[in-house]
């Protein structure tokens, strides 16, 4: 009993951090449409900026994470502008996009350790403290990822709703060609879905360099999962996107209760395939 | 002239030339190592690669081979790709020529095992634990202990300390695989008990589930069997749930220490043993050395690495006196078991033993502030 209840826990917290992943990714693709693969280096970067601005600067950590957000939002901007762009001007099919994708994914990856080093990078003068419940544990940083995604998901969702700019980016994601024709600016509001995700995914970076610390190949992962998470969701569905990357966590913790834990990423592909056949619109249908 | 007189010349006349003529040296002696530059385990191919041509330098320095240089050529297995570890070492061989390489990585080793048998290339592993690499290839040496050798070390250590029932975490690979079933075969030999054995992928980051379940099982001692970094990370989120065994690994770097920080105090570490020590000058002059080019001081891989280029390069110094086409990966062989003694940079010599695994000297080390501390010498076998 014991076992399972922190499994749950896991689950939860594990869960929290898919769903922030999943939030940024599912902003960019939903909206643009740009399997945007280079997701999971952007979010390593976000997290090497606030590893450098805390080791190197000396900043507090929270200030670090507010500079490196924004920095990332301004690096996500970047990556549009300068390499999906032109191809979206060009009129280039998809694929030709998602090529480009993986291009800048394996720059941004190697660019990565050649900038930064291929060690580990960890942060030790921020400390955090482990709580038990019973005989259940949990770190300060897993409530703060818990946190950090109740937070950065109601504000998402309050602006989707209730600012001129959300609204419009949910009329982008349901029909870019009509918000053309009725005079919503796609680029302006791609440039800005790029920052929002972007920066997403550096407030997950930052929790994860306290938790785990990075390495040049966290990238990979990261955006495996957001991509699974979006699939599963729905894709165009910021609420499915959360709800399957905390089904995702759950599945991966709990899953293992009786197997053996060397099945755990396997897992993930036997959630997708089972939603793909069985739901191919994921879990929130859209009309 | 009979025919046999004429056939008995040829015969004479063809040994001579295969044999009794010295074949022309090549331009360079180029050695191959296969190591792991990129990925998830850089760390690795840094010191390998660092050991290696530091070794290459030296030899270079003296003057080569008898005026022939030696050059190293790296080629990048991803962190354990085989693919990419397969495509090298038919690069190293196909296009650069090398008789001799240096593999690292179990899987890695056990890709590219089966290319230098059919090619005739000497293999020599200072890396890779599997003891698959072992008696499968003529070609196939090692100059690291095997994971069966230190699983034993280590099972007999934690019996030692008072441990009945043990708990493992490994990576899930080749070299994971192989080191749960040894230690299990070892521990359970012994009549104890094993609690629990959790593996997670080689890419993973989040290992929270493995754990608990490694605590659930209530274990009285961890075998920590991942490489870098995530025995360090492994180490960390064990001590942050509250569990305060023993916890033993068999592979432990300065990566480990500083992804694990406070937590990393008072694992044991049984593994090959080095340490530069004045009782052996060699090993001081290779550490001062290391230092002065790479800043750190130098664990065991690169010591293993270091090492196996003077293996090579002694083994090419022993083929050419035998005269002939002594460049070839079959006299490196043979010029190996007619002599299967070197100089050590562990100190005095290395002898390999008849299945090809040199026997070195293996060593408990407790951590204390990050750093490893000898405790004794240990039964690895």
């Amino acid at each position: 009993m014991d076992l399972l209840i922190q499994l749950t826990l896991n689950g939860l917290f594990n869960g929290a951090h898919f769903a922030l992943l999943a939030m940024g990714f599912a902003l960019i693709f939903g909206t643009t449409g740009v399997v945007h693969f280079a997701y999971g280096p952007v979010y390593a970067v976000g997290a090497y900026i606030v590893w450098a601005l805390v080791a190197l600067a000396g900043l507090p950590f929270w200030a670090a994470v507010i500079l490196g957000v924004a920095a990332t939002a301004a690096f996500g901007v970047a990556s549009y502008l300068f390499i999906y762009r032109p191809f979206e001007i060009g009129g280039s099919p998809p694929f030709v996009v998602l090529v480009a994708s993986l291009g800048l994914f394996i720059v941004l990856k190697n660019l990565i350790g050649i900038v930064f080093g291929t060690d580990v990078k960890t942060v030790d003068s921020v400390a955090y403290d482990v709580h038990f419940v019973g005989d259940a544990f949990f770190t300060t940083v897993q409530v703060g990822q818990v946190l950090a995604a109740l937070l950065v998901g109601c504000g998402i969702a309050l602006f989707l709703r209730a600012s001129r700019y959300g609204k419009a980016i949910r009329a982008m994601a349901d029909n870019r060609e009509m918000a053309t024709v009725i005079g919503i600016d796609t680029k302006r509001l791609s440039i800005l879905v790029f920052a929002l995700g972007s920066a997403v995914s550096a407030v997950a970076g930052s929790l994860v360099l306290l938790r785990d610390g990075l390495n040049p190949n966290m990238g990979f992962g990261a955006v495996f999962v957001a991509f699974v998470a979006v699939i599963v969701g729905g894709v165009g569905s910021l609420r499915g996107a959360v709800i399957a990357g905390f089904l995702l966590a759950f599945v991966q913790s709990l899953g293992m209760w009786q197997i053996p834990t060397e099945w755990q990423n396997t897992i993930v592909f036997v959630v997708l395939f089972g939603f793909l056949l069985a739901r191919p619109s994921g879990i929130v249908r859209r009309a | 002239m009979s025919k046999n007189s004429v056939f008995a010349a040829l015969l004479l006349g063809s040994v001579f030339a295969a044999g009794g003529a010295m074949a022309a040296d090549p331009e360079v002696y180029k050695i191959g190592g296969i190591f792991a530059m990129t990925g998830a385990s850089p760390h690795y191919g840094k010191v390998m690669s660092g050991g290696a041509q530091l070794a290459v330098d030296e030899i270079n320095a003296k003057g080569g081979i008898d005026g022939t240089k030696l050059q190293l050529v790296v080629e990048d297995h991803k962190s354990g790709s085989a693919q990419a570890a397969v495509a090298g070492m038919n690069r190293l061989i196909d296009v650069e020529g090398v008789k001799a390489v240096l593999p690292s990585f179990s899987t890695v080793t056990l890709a590219t095992m089966p290319i230098g048998d059919q090619k005739k290339i000497l293999m020599l592993n200072g890396g890779g634990v599997s003891a698959q690499t072992v008696g499968t290839s003529p070609y196939m040496f090692n100059i690291r202990s095997m994971a069966s050798d230190l699983a034993g070390g280590i099972a007999h250590r934690a019996a030692d300390q008072g441990a009945k029932k043990l708990a493992q975490i490994a990576i899930k690979s080749e070299f994971g695989d192989a080191t749960i079933a040894a230690t299990t075969k070892a521990w359970e030999g012994m009549g104890l008990k094993m609690v629990a054995a959790e593996q997670f992928q080689a890419d993973a980051a989040n290992i929270d589930t493995q754990v608990a379940k490694l605590r659930a099982s209530q274990p009285d001692a961890i075998a920590n069997w991942p490489t870098t970094p995530q025995a360090g990370l492994a180490v960390k989120r064990l001590r942050e749930l509250g569990m305060k065994q023993p916890v033993y690994c068999m592979e432990w770097t300065a990566e480990d220490s500083k992804v694990a920080g406070k937590h990393a105090e008072g694992v044991e570490v049984v593994t090959d043993y080095f340490a530069a020590t004045d009782e052996n000058p060699w090993s001081k002059r290779f550490a001062e050395a290391y230092k002065a080019k790479f800043g750190d001081m130098p664990d065991f891989y690169a010591a293993n690495y270091y090492e196996g280029v003077y293996v090579i390069a002694e083994l090419i110094r022993r083929s050419k006196a035998k005269g002939g086409d002594y460049y070839t990966g079959e006299r490196l062989v043979q010029a190996l078991w007619e002599n299967p003694t070197f100089d050590s940079v562990y100190g005095k010599t290395l002898t390999f033993r008849k299945n090809g695994v040199a026997q070195k000297p293996v060593a408990v080390f407790r951590l204390e502030n990050g750093e490893p501390k000898f405790v004794k010498f240990t039964s690895a076998e």
